[in-house]
């Protein structure tokens, strides 16, 4: 079953080193599409990553910096990239090799299908 | 606001659930309606209206689950415009349990659905062997009921 974000998440996912990547609800935490490599829990990172998402947009609003962009986690093993708009996360999940700056600018351009 | 539970073997798994799940109210309960542990509630009368709807509802949407799918539904959400209600069947050997949480916009469905799942998981662990698989006979209902109240609020 397709989606208006199924070409989106096919061509993030083709990027060396992307693991998994999901459109997710903010305000629920729920997958709205996703394309993800076997061994990613997609349930449970949808949940968790919409609310790190929703936390971080607050603590920007808290501290005066408007609204966050662009954020990225990085842990021992990979990345989250996560951005937003209009009640919707792109959430991307990847290996250490990641070329963030090159997935940053897709991930923000890719924001155009969330309007 | 603190947890009280009725049972001991409830504690943990309810207390991480409310905890990770970040939810405003909680109540574990048996499919007849007794409370076993509960959370955020702060009067006696509010637990047993609340369990006695959540056994209703789970018993409603069961048979409506049966009727339209061929078998139980196993969680019913429902979204008001500031909170939430999520309510679960919790399997436990042959039965089940039944939780119903209330959470606003510090969760989700998804962290609520997620730390469910997870209670879904640890439950059943920390079930002792004595617990009686079937419900109270209606002669003892109302007895075991008060003893759950009055152990939770403090007049046991």
């Amino acid at each position: 079953m397709s989606s208006p974000f199924t070409a989106l998440l096919a061509s993030l996912i083709r990027h060396r080193g992307v693991t998994g990547c999901m459109v997710v609800g903010a305000s629920d935490g729920l997958i709205v599409d996703a394309s993800l490599q076997t061994g990613v829990n997609g349930e449970a990172f949808a949940a968790l990553s919409a609310s790190l998402y929703r936390k971080a947009q607050r603590a920007a609003r808290a501290a005066g910096f408007g609204e966050a962009g662009f954020f990225e986690l990085d842990a021992e093993r990979g990345h989250m990239c996560a951005t937003g708009r209009n009640d919707l996360v792109l959430v991307v999940v990847s290996e250490p090799r990641l070329n963030v700056g090159l997935l940053r600018v897709e991930m923000l351009r890719a924001l155009e299908a969330f309007a | 606001m603190r947890l009280a539970v009725a049972e001991q073997w409830v504690e943990a798994p309810l207390k991480r659930f409310v905890d990770e799940a970040r939810v405003q109210l909680a109540v574990l309960l048996n499919p007849s309606g007794q409370v076993l542990g509960q959370f955020g509630f702060t009067s006696s009368v509010d637990v047993m209206t609340a369990c006695a709807l959540a056994a209703a509802t789970t018993a409603s949407s069961a048979e409506l689950g049966r009727q339209v799918d061929g078998r139980p539904f196993s969680g019913m959400h429902y979204a008001g415009k500031t909170r939430q209600i999520f309510l679960g069947q919790v399997p436990v050997g042959a039965g089940s349990l039944i939780l119903l949480t209330v959470f606003d916009d510090e969760s989700s469905l998804g962290l609520v659905k997620l730390f469910f799942a997870e209670l879904c998981a640890n439950l059943p662990a920390a079930i002792p062997s004595r617990v009686p698989a079937t419900p109270a006979l209606a002669g003892d209902f109302e007895r075991e009921l008060n003893r759950n109240l009055a152990v939770m609020f403090g007049r046991a």
